[in-house]
């Protein structure tokens, strides 16, 4: 499947108290350090007055970054909008890699309380309603190759996928599993 | 809506051949195109595609980036902040090192810099089905979050350019063009939102506004403007819905009756504009029928096109030409064309369909039932919901918090539509949306679903309902944030707008993030317009105050600037001013009579401690903008290290020509038109002087030496120049030096007073530019001095 524009989403645990508008600061600390690897990182916008939108975002040619809240849920999400080389598998890992590096930044930045992501329950997004429509049919064609790097990433334990099914919304693919590591360890897998 | 065929189909076929021939066929369906085939009208379709193959072509270097950045701008691609590669970080300026290189999309705007996308929306039409497109495009190519202009058009910010032909197509496929959003072209064009079910209209204007769309799209007359042609329809003179007085042509429904039978026709005016330097509309003809409607707009495209300044950008809208010529000579000219004017039958086809045009009501108006009223509804439907004229249905306004609205809102509010108001949905000027033709019986639950989806916010149209421009945030012009100031405002207001005073809570606020008035501060009650001033080497963001301004009666007066506030005081400026209009005010009476009667000296002394900085040291929070925690920039290029406390003598002066200025709107207020013109021009002598001692401290205060001084230094030499206005500040003096008027009306005398405030700011921003390169100068030295005049 010749899917690119994948997006990942880990939601906030419900420990986490945040105040979007503190974002603003941490993400433009982002661009002035450069933290995020292979990004060109070109400017933060601010959308917290718009309810279930992107909330802070920054923006980075090869993919975006927020504190979203679109499907109701506040969490970090990543979309990538430039493609990558190599096979679904391998473009799922760079993509969840930078996401579990962005949520691991934002879990260590001081600025910002403690805020924990939660592992047992994300979301893969595709961002393509040509080449990947919110069907029954794409959801199985995604299925297996999605598996194979959901095993590594989760190291054995067990998960399951569900499609959501809300007309015009994007193809989304709930993950939900037993995993209680943090987003630290995932990392370690995928590196 | 579709447009005539475009010229090239041939040259295109050549291009596409060469340019794709080495590529081959994907599989079939794996495009939008591929997808779209036979949905799109074939005329709009082979449109994108040479726009596709042009980007192709740019990319290759076969176009030159001047003719492709006019291209995209004609099918609304434009450009954003730090599209030019630099960006300064709080810290430093940095580069932004696109993959793309050195490739461009137009002079200095980077080919992979995320762009913004334009979509019209002709009078604000839109269906839920189109909503559901506009929400999927925003998700896949833009950030999720659409934006209403105050054109009733949509944004969709951060956009690749490579994007753009299947996001087109898509909105093609939706009967949506981007064509003319932008570029030397005829715009949007605007209609009241209620046209068709207001109570004042003598007529329904939108058919109108649907016909000239139609008409002026792509039409060969319209094709060779020197600046873009804005059009606006309004069913009635007295209310703003239209905003007629600040349009290149704006037309008010009027009948008469003849010979028993009632005539349909148009109050016509032209060349009103805001901008940098607005100017009100003239009456063109107090009753132009119907069937002269479409040809005398494109008499008015010919005459524009043929007469219009071409060269000096600044002085390139109609506004500049209807000056010049005077309305009787334009009026002349125009009719002279349009009897030359081959006959063309769509001038009146539509005609015949005009009085039969109505919206398809979804449901049975019933009056809405006092015991289903859910908690807030009293205060929405109070602030939010206009009784149609049409017994049992109201026009139910959705506020939208700086023109925002998310992906998911967007078609959440599609599936509202769908199921209470059918296909009635349009845009507003104000940045909302409006439901048209609900039941009353079915408002309280509409209120519920919109209060499930967050848009239900009361307040549409009163102070909490602010307008504002970009700024900062995304605009390439934007000095300070409006976007910003408007949500600290908001957020400061929202707390209590309930407890407000009923004659501020109706008060409208609009902010510009410049001089441009994209944000419309000269017809707010209360307007601001970004600009920045420096302290101790240090810049800070400010807001010129704007007050005098009449939104109703279609933009009726225009207000001026009052003077200078650091940003981080507008909020205080604006409850100093409001708690003494409810105190002082006489029952009744409005806030421009208010303020008129207070006197704008008086009313400035009452301002003057808010329109001080502290230093750095003493509250750094002042030399950062309102939600950006950088040290404040402009043009993010700036540097403001230096820590020196000299207060430099081009500040005086260019303090004392801001005096000047100020002087001078106070004689304008007192219909002193000759003190007004001669102050304002003192103001611009002031600032160049001050400018000129910069070099040549012994400059005399003769205006022929002070004028000819600061040609030769600062002007020839391009020192002055604004980098995206070039010189035309510096034209404002030299045309008024050269031509003093010849009859002082206070028409002139406004034009001046406004030229002159911008020629101030102009040198502000000038002496910043040469104190930064003399920081660095002495930086690079070794020396620690501040800038200093020699």
């Amino acid at each position: 499947m010749e899917l690119q524009r994948l997006g990942v989403k880990f939601f906030l645990h419900q420990s986490s108290q945040l105040e979007l508008d503190d974002l603003v600061p941490v993400f433009h600390s982002w661009i002035q350090k450069k933290v995020v690897g292979d990004h060109i990182l070109v400017d933060v916008h601010n959308y917290s007055h718009v309810p279930r939108g992107p909330g802070i975002l920054l923006v980075a040619h090869e993919g975006n970054f927020s504190m979203d809240s679109g499907d109701g849920r506040l969490g970090l999400f990543y979309y990538r909008k430039q493609p990558l080389e190599g096979s679904l598998e391998s473009r799922l890992g760079h993509i969840f890699e930078t996401t579990l590096q962005a949520a691991r930044l934002l879990e260590e930045e001081s600025r910002l309380g403690q805020l924990h992501f939660k592992t047992d329950e994300f979301l893969l997004v595709a961002n393509d309603r040509l080449k990947a429509p919110n069907t029954q049919e794409v959801f199985e064609q995604l299925k297996p190759g999605l598996s194979v790097f959901l095993r590594r990433l989760l190291d054995g334990d067990d998960f399951t996928l569900s499609r959501q099914e809300e007309p015009g919304e994007r193809l989304t693919v709930q993950v939900s599993t037993g995993c209680s590591d943090d987003a630290e360890k995932l990392l370690a897998r995928l590196s | 809506m579709r447009p005539p065929k475009p010229a090239g189909s041939l040259l295109r076929a050549f291009l596409l051949i060469a340019i794709f021939a080495a590529d081959p066929g994907e599989s079939e369906m794996s495009t939008w195109k591929d997808q779209l085939a036979g949905q799109i009208d074939p005329a709009w379709a082979e449109e994108i595609d040479v726009f596709e193959t042009q980007i192709e072509q740019r990319r290759q270097g076969k176009l030159d980036e001047k003719i492709f950045a006019e291209t995209r701008l004609r099918r609304g691609v434009y450009g954003q902040r730090y599209d030019n590669g630099q960006r300064h970080d709080g810290i430093r300026a940095q580069e932004i090192s696109y993959p793309s290189g050195s490739l461009t999309k137009g002079p200095e705007t980077a080919w992979d810099a995320p762009g913004m996308q334009r979509i019209k929306i002709p009078f604000g039409g839109v269906t839920p089905d189109q909503m559901d497109v506009l929400a999927d495009l925003a998700e896949e190519y833009s950030d999720s979050v659409l934006h209403v202009t105050t054109r009733q058009d949509f944004q969709l910010h951060f956009v690749h350019i490579d994007d753009t032909p299947d996001l087109m197509r898509r909105l093609a496929a939706a009967e949506i063009t981007t064509r003319e959003a932008c570029g030397n072209s005829v715009r949007n064009v605007t209609a009241c939102p209620l046209a068709g079910v207001c109570r004042d209209e003598p007529f329904d204007v939108t058919p109108y506004a649907i016909a000239i769309s139609r008409f002026l799209l792509g039409h060969p007359d319209a094709q060779d403007f020197g600046r873009k042609f804005k059009i606006a329809f309004s069913g009635c003179r007295e209310h703003a819905c239209g905003l007629v007085s600040m349009h290149d042509m704006g037309l008010i429904a009027v009948t008469k009756n003849e010979n028993g039978q009632e005539k349909r026709g148009f109050e016509c005016y032209v060349g009103g504009g805001l901008g940098a330097v607005p100017h009100q509309a003239k009456l063109f003809d107090s009753f132009l029928p119907e069937e002269e409607l479409l040809p005398t707009a494109q008499a008015i495209a010919r005459v524009f096109a043929r007469l219009g300044e071409k060269d000096i950008r600044s002085r390139a809208r109609i506004k500049f030409l209807v000056a010049n010529l005077g309305i009787d000579e334009f009026r002349r000219l125009v009719l002279e064309e349009r009897e030359i004017l081959s006959e063309d039958e769509r001038w009146t086809a539509y005609l015949s369909d005009v009085r039969d045009y109505n919206e398809r009501t979804l449901r049975e108006g019933k009056g809405v039932n006092p015991a289903a009223r859910p908690e807030g509804f009293q205060e929405w439907y109070k602030t939010n919901v206009y009784h149609q004229r049409q017994d049992d249905y109201g026009v139910a306004t959705i506020t939208l918090p700086l023109g925002d609205l998310s992906a998911w809102q967007m078609r959440e509010l599609a599936e509202l539509a769908r199921r209470f108001a059918g296909e009635n949905v349009r845009t507003t000027v104000e940045q909302n949306f409006v439901l048209r033709w609900v039941s009353q019986s079915d408002l309280p639950d509409l209120y519920q679903e919109l209060e499930r989806v967050g848009l239900n916010e009361p307040g549409a149209g009163s102070i909490l309902d602010i307008t504002a421009c970009p700024g900062t945030d995304t605009c390439k012009l934007g000095i300070a944030s409006s976007l910003g100031l408007a949500g600290e405002i908001r957020t400061r207001l929202a707390g209590k707008f309930m407890e407000m005073d009923e004659a501020v809570r109706n008060l409208r606020i609009k902010i510009s993030g410049c001089f441009n008035s994209c944000g419309q501060h000269h017809i707010a009650d209360i307007g601001f317009y970004g600009t920045s001033r420096t302290f101790s080497s240090r810049k800070v963001p400010h807001f010129q105050l704007v007050l005098g301004g009449k939104w109703t009666e279609n933009a009726g007066s225009y207000g001026l600037a009052m003077g200078s506030v650091p940003a981080k005081r507008i909020p205080e400026v604006l409850e100093r001013i409001t708690e003494r209009y409810v105190k002082e005010r006489a029952k009744g009476q409005s806030f421009q009579d208010f303020i008129r009667d207070i006197g704008k000296l008086e009313l400035r002394d009452s301002l003057e401690d808010l329109m001080t900085v502290p230093a750095y040291e003493e509250d750094a929070t002042f030399y950062s903008d309102w939600g950006d925690p950088r040290e404040f920039t402009l043009g993010d290029m700036g540097i403001g290290e230096c820590a020196g406390e000299v207060v430099s003598l081009v500040d005086f002066d260019l303090a004392a020509a801001e005096r000047l200025v100020f002087e001078a709107q106070v004689k304008l207020d007192e219909e002193a038109y000759p003190e007004a013109d001669e102050l304002a021009y003192g103001a611009m002598l002031q600032s160049a002087r001050a400018l000129i001692k910069t070099e040549f401290l012994d400059v005399a205060d003769d205006p022929d030496i002070v004028v000819e001084e600061f040609r030769k230094r600062f002007y020839d030499t391009e020192i002055f120049h604004n980098r995206f206005a070039g010189g035309k500040f510096a034209d404002y003096l030299f045309r008024r030096h050269k031509s003093p008027p010849r009859e002082h009306t206070r028409d002139h005398a406004h034009t001046l007073v406004e030229e002159s405030q911008l020629f101030i700011e102009a040198a502000h921003a000038c002496w910043e530019r040469i104190a930064q390169h003399q920081v660095a100068a002495a930086s690079a030295s070794g020396s620690t001095a501040g800038p200093s005049v020699q």
